[in-house]
């Protein structure tokens, strides 16, 4: 056996102990320093953290290094959505942030109110920001983000089928729309499918017409506790539940995703489909003959738009390069850069300098889009509303199948609330 | 009975015991060629498992956003809260049922199956190939694969098969709470079953011939030599492999979300998905935190148990 003495063998043993121990600790200094370091390297680096993919964005930022040839350009992509804010959210966390990220519905609260963009209001540009742009990203009467577009959700109909069911005029009232789709049925022909993989456009346009009738106020009061879900939800959720009551829409749909309805509409296997303004190039492609149109969606105190206004660029406030930083949120809203976006993505711009041309399809929606008469219930609900749409898309798909009603679907939002808020 | 006595076990009995009585050898320092292969792995666990796992228990009491960088403490508030969700609790029965079903029931068809692959016939390796097969592509694929194949619309491959052989309606697969946790099961029992019955041959290609030769010998059915040799020498075999299934489904996300993304409702929703929708999308850093501390802890439970149970089993049947 051998013996622990101070022997050649003893020492060499602690000398290769002490080497490993200095190779460890090295190692986790190194990976230590790679993560806190970082930084832009030079003064003229900006960098942007894109939400839009590279196809999107790259005619628009080859133009801002043209016109600023002396400004290093950093750019990485996102994965909208959450992979986008995720991501985010541990950059801002570790103080490695790029100086322009992206505020959108998903993570405006945490921004704003955590300080992690810089107040725009005081820019000599903000005067060409659509108002309902502003107030999306507006806080105690400062502006955290510039959002250069808005989208807009109603009823995506194939004219061919509604021709065959005797369709002129699209219908003015709610239970217009619930007689449509039954002389649809009656035809033989499909009336009509919406994804029920998020707060659908229907609903969300239901609800828009309460807000509406409330001075749009409907959020916030519920939130201050002057209202309820129970109070301003109950009816539009009945009205939308009728379609599955009458079985006028099949209760598959609440395990059915927007892509999967998009795709049998395409194939003409339904007349309507609810979806966005966004959707209409890729059916168009798909479908090249098919002729198409929106409508709004009919409510019993007139026609309502689902939609929101789109993620806003903002100006990381600990910008390593505050000056380019700004400099490029500046010409990412100026008419050269609105233009070229819009030509890449067939965009509703708002930006006040720019009017779009747009495909005739979205002629009914696009004044009420620029106009911001549309009302999405997630990116207008004050505090938590990735809790929320995710509680009330889960409630949506048991109304579906006719395990609760929608008087338990409003109390359960009331309740998901106050739990949230810690009552 | 016959079996006992079979000579040719005794010798195993002897060698196992005698193993048994071998002396304990005496604990000694690790040497440094040990340190040495054992550092980068201290190193990676320590970084990427005790850190977080600490930061995670710490979060646990605060009401951490995933932003602000002094959260404040909360106490236990993020646990009683997760007793009063109903959408927590569901996750919490579906995962249960989940991990359980797929481990009783991709047991009991990956052990029949593993003896059909280890008996000689035309074509064999084709067909362990196939079996194994759904164990390589990514779970990500199966679960879009299997979407489409389990689509409740008249166009979904099964409901346009059905229609054309019965004339039935379409079936709400995807679309009904009950047939959506089934359908889950159920391409879970399809992707891992040809692995782990891979795993059992491997456990039945080392039983020695002789003792079903002796055993035949003696008069045994079919039957008794199953349950005398085979099964008492697979119990080593479903220790893995229920132990792997047990974990595995315990914190399944992939394939349940790529199928259904938790619903209907909250049907397929796992605890997995409530972290990370917790944890991320949703930035309650400090309640995605608490759930898995409890979670940590509930698994750590569970696996305890079933280690003791297969070391009871192991001991009746050895």
């Amino acid at each position: 056996m051998f013996h622990h003495t101070n022997s050649p063998q003893r020492r060499r043993k602690t000398s290769l102990r002490l080497t490993v121990l200095g190779a460890v600790v090295a190692a986790a200094a190194a990976l230590t320093g790679c993560g806190s370091s970082g930084g832009s390297g030079s003064d003229n680096t900006v960098s942007f953290y894109s939400w839009d993919n590279e196809a999107s964005m790259k005619p628009i930022l080859d133009e801002f290094k043209k016109q600023n040839p002396s400004v290093d350009l950093k750019v990485s992509y996102g994965t909208p959505v959450q992979g986008y804010i995720s991501t985010l959210q541990t950059r801002i966390n570790s103080g490695t942030a790029a100086d322009v990220f992206i505020i959108t519905a998903e993570n405006k609260t945490e921004i704003m109110e955590g300080g992690f963009a810089k107040d725009l209001s005081g820019e000599p540009w903000i005067g060409n920001i659509a108002d309902a742009a502003k107030a999306t990203y507006t806080k105690d009467g400062k502006v955290y983000g510039a959002a250069t577009s808005s989208w807009g959700g109603g009823i995506l109909y194939n004219k061919d089928l509604l021709a065959k069911a005797g369709f002129t005029n699209p219908p003015e009232t709610w239970d217009d729309f619930l007689a449509l789709c039954k002389k649809l049925k009656d035809a033989g022909i499909t009336p009509f499918y919406e994804p029920a993989d998020t707060i659908p456009v229907s609903l969300a346009a239901l609800v828009g017409l309460q807000n509406q009738a409330s001075g749009g106020t409907m959020d916030a009061d519920i939130w201050a506790g002057k209202t309820s879900f129970a109070k301003t939800w109950t009816e539009p959720l009945k009205d939308w539940s009728e379609l599955f009551k009458q079985d006028l829409v099949s209760p598959s749909v609440a395990g059915l995703t927007g892509d999967q309805i998009t795709s049998e509409f395409q194939r003409g296997s339904v007349a309507m489909i609810s979806t966005g303004s966004w959707a209409l190039g890729s059916i168009q492609k798909a479908a090249p003959d098919m002729k198409l149109e929106f409508m709004p969606v009919p409510g019993d105190s007139g026609t309502y738009w689902a939609g929101a206004v789109s993620p806003g660029y903002a100006v990381n406030a600990k910008a390593k390069n505050p000056d380019a930083a700004e400099k490029l949120v500046e010409f990412l809203q100026s008419k050269t850069a609105v233009e070229l976006y819009q030509k890449q993505n067939a965009a509703i711009t708002t930006t006040k300098d720019f009017t779009p041309q747009l495909d005739p399809a979205l002629s009914s929606m696009v004044p009420a889009v620029r106009d911001g008469n549309f009302y999405l219930p997630q990116v207008t609900w004050p505090t938590n509303s990735a809790a929320l749409n995710s509680e009330t898309v889960s409630l949506l798909q048991q109304l579906i199948q006719g395990q609760t009603t929608p008087e338990k679907v409003a109390s359960a939002l009331d309740a998901k609330l106050a739990s949230l808020q810690g009552k | 009975m016959a079996l006992s006595t079979t000579p040719e076990l005794q010798p195993l009995q002897q060698q196992q015991s005698s193993i048994r009585t071998l002396p304990r050898k005496r604990p000694h320092r690790l040497s440094v060629t040990s340190w040495v292969f054992m550092a980068p792995i201290a190193v990676v666990f320590v970084a990427l498992y005790v850190i977080p796992m600490s930061q995670s228990l710490y979060y646990s009491f605060t009401d951490f956003d995933g932003y602000v960088s002094n959260p404040e403490f909360v106490g236990f508030d993020n646990y009683t809260e997760l007793f009063k969700d109903p959408s927590m609790l569901s996750a919490l029965g579906y995962t249960i049922f989940y991990a359980v079903s797929t481990t009783i029931l991709v047991t009991v068809t990956a052990i029949p199956l593993a003896l059909t692959l280890n008996r000689k016939f035309f074509g064999r390796n084709l067909v362990r190939s196939a079996f194994f097969f759904p164990a390589v592509p990514s779970v990500a694929i199966l679960g879009l694969v299997w979407g489409f194949i389990l689509n409740p619309l008249g166009s979904g491959v099964l409901n346009s098969i059905i229609r054309s052989l019965t004339g039935l309606g379409p079936i709400p697969w995807l679309s009904d709470s009950t047939l959506a946790q089934l359908s889950t099961v159920a391409v879970t029992i399809w992707a891992l079953t040809g692995w782990h019955a891979v795993l059992y041959l491997a456990y039945l290609q080392a039983i020695p011939a002789d003792y079903y030769e002796v055993s035949k010998i003696d008069g045994a059915t079919s039957w008794q030599s199953f349950r005398y040799i085979t099964l008492p020498l697979l119990i080593p075999a479903m220790a893995v492999s229920q132990l792997l299934l047990m974990t595995n489904g315990l914190k399944v996300f992939d394939l349940p979300f790529t199928l259904t993304r938790g619903g209907p409702g909250f049907s397929t929703r796992t605890l997995t998905q409530s972290l990370i929708e917790d944890g991320i999308a949703q930035s309650r850093v400090g309640a995605a935190s608490a759930l898995a501390v409890l979670f940590l802890i509930v698994v750590g439970l569970v696996v305890l148990g079933q280690m003791a149970l297969s070391n009871a089993l192991q001991r009746k049947y050895s």
